[in-house]
């Protein structure tokens, strides 16, 4: 059963990396955008769907990410491979010093703080308009190639979904969902909660950094409204928690799954598209609260770390 | 520890708001002997686990461990310097597995932790229900499970709030066992019950708390023909 699953990953892998040499632009284009997506779910399932600290404003790491990147690239001349990891070190700067204070808030009152991080950061991004070009934003040059920047957003997902298996099996995941179930009985039982949950929160901003980083190359145009928008995070909380949240595959299976769906909705149903896409939600959080995999676990008694 | 006292409470107190609920409260416990701490509702017994383990800061007083002043130190510190608590409401992780709730406490490698966890599974009688999620455990298996739990933390002094809540009497009995078996292991255990036939059949001694001060201690046949304990649970 394990070796399928492996054989079955790395045959995914293998048809992934070569994809581009056949697939048209369209699809490269769309794989692209799921890789983004999966990166994103994972990050955000760690803090949230695994601690138990549910994050409204993931999308203020994406940004920061997507602004370093684009300042790195227009005005300081990098290439953009490394100013795309250095969204990386912004965003887990950001995470250290909003995480000390606001880790230390519990259920929507940590929630709202990320949601109030999110404004804030936009709001100094507009501000200090001789670096980030205020609300007119930032124009990058216009890339040939998206191969490159499919490898690359290919190689986040999948250093996303390591991380995850890695933290998912060892006993720092079990520690984190131990402060997800009862923080109080966590602490008594020795786990240092409050430094657990920064580690937890610093590497749930690392790949949102470099995944905004990558985005601002594709996009060529980054400004606030469009970087830093709500909506972002909460599709983000949604494909985890259509996948499942607190699993390893559950952000992936929401991302795919989702996207695809998206995509054919949108496609045909240019103005209904945003109103299915929040009927799933509903549907999702009455009727699959533990989502797809949860369900799954539940039925066929599946190991906790699918 | 050179006084011979494991644990000492120095005239402690805590306020919330304007109720007192610990009051100038002190005790001392030797090791390696059964303790019971019995009140009425609201006299100050958890507020004092709650002090002792570094949930709640103490707004006057001091707290020793060995000899160690620990009032100061953050809970996870206390738990690995040797102190272990259950709680009056059960808290287990309901979505761990009923091991997994033990690893999670485990501090050595990976294989001597699950060798570990078992042994102690199988001490409480749950090790056929090892696979299984603690939130689906009956209230009596969840109380043996967090028992269980706290052990993985070998600790030196163990606090148990109201451990026979709830659970009925075969368990009780294999619980009891159980307590009596860790101070034959030379582990010093202090005992919050309601229980008075758990807390007379076990405890070496007795500390009775009334609105957060310490009315008497003693041995049981003591506490039991004090009239001051007996005005305290039913009045005057």
């Amino acid at each position: 059963m394990k070796r399928l699953a492996l054989a079955m990953a790395l045959v995914i892998l293998a048809g992934l990396s070569i994809m581009p040499f056949f697939a048209s632009n369209y699809t490269v284009t769309f794989t692209f955008q799921i890789f983004m997506w999966i990166a994103l779910a994972q990050s955000w399932n760690l803090i949230s769907g695994l601690t138990g600290y549910v994050s409204f404003g993931h999308v203020a790491f994406f940004g920061t990410g997507a602004y370093t990147a684009a300042i790195l690239i227009v005005k300081a001349g990098w290439h953009w491979f490394p100013a795309g990891l250095m969204g990386s070190v912004t965003a887990v700067s950001l995470a250290l010093i909003i995480g000390y204070p606001c880790l230390r808030l519990k259920g929507p009152y940590f929630a709202i703080s990320m949601l109030a991080l999110n404004e804030v950061v936009r709001a100094l991004v507009s501000y200090f308009d001789s670096l980030t070009g205020g609300g007119s934003g930032i124009t990058l040059p216009p890339s040939s190639s998206l191969w490159p920047l499919y490898y690359a957003m290919g190689g986040v997902a999948l250093t996303g979904a390591l991380i995850s298996y890695w933290v998912l099996t060892s006993r720092f995941g079990l520690r984190l969902i131990s402060i997800r179930e009862n923080e109080l009985a966590a602490e008594a039982m020795g786990i240092n909660t409050s430094a657990l949950k920064l580690y937890a929160f610093l590497i749930s901003a690392a790949l949102p950094g470099i995944v905004g980083g990558f985005y601002a190359r594709y996009v060529t145009h980054i400004e606030p409204l469009g970087t830093f928008p709500l909506l972002t995070t909460i599709t983000m909380i949604v494909m985890c928690l259509f996948g499942g949240k607190g699993t390893i595959f559950g952000p992936i299976l929401g991302a795919t799954l989702l996207s695809i769906f998206q995509e054919m909705v949108w496609s045909r149903f240019l103005f209904l598209h945003e109103g299915i896409f929040g009927a799933i939600i509903v549907f999702v959080i009455l009727l699959m609260p533990r989502g797809i995999l949860g369900v799954l676990q539940q039925r066929y008694r599946l190991p906790r770390t699918v | 520890m050179a006084n011979g006292f494991i644990l000492e409470v120095r005239g402690v107190s805590k306020r919330f708001g304007g109720v007192t609920a610990v009051n100038r409260c002190s005790l001392a416990l030797e090791g390696g002997k059964i303790f019971s701490l019995i009140g009425p509702n609201g006299s100050g017994k958890t507020t004092l686990f709650n002090l002792i383990t570094g949930v709640e800061r103490c707004d006057e007083g001091q707290i020793y461990f060995k000899g160690e002043r620990i009032n100061h130190l953050p809970p996870h510190k206390i738990a690995w310097r040797g102190i272990g608590r259950t709680f009056q409401l059960i808290r287990v992780f309901p979505e761990l597995t009923t091991l997994e709730n033990l690893l999670v406490v485990a501090s050595q490698d990976w294989d001597s932790s699950r060798r570990r966890a078992l042994e102690l599974l199988s001490f409480v009688k749950l090790d056929q229900l090892k696979g299984e999620f603690a939130g689906n455990l009956s209230y009596g298996q969840q109380r043996l499970l967090e028992f269980a739990r706290v052990l993985m933390l070998d600790p030196i002094l163990i606090l148990l709030d109201e451990p026979a809540a709830g659970v009925n009497r075969t368990l009780l009995n294999d619980l009891l066992s159980a307590i009596q078996g860790l101070q034959a292991l030379g582990k010093t255990i202090l005992i919050v019950e309601h229980d008075m036939k758990v807390v007379m059949d076990l405890s070496e001694k007795i500390f009775v708390l009334d609105h957060g001060e310490k009315l008497v201690e003693g041995a049981p046949s003591v506490i039991q023909s004090d009239p001051r304990v007996m005005e305290a649970y039913f009045g005057r």
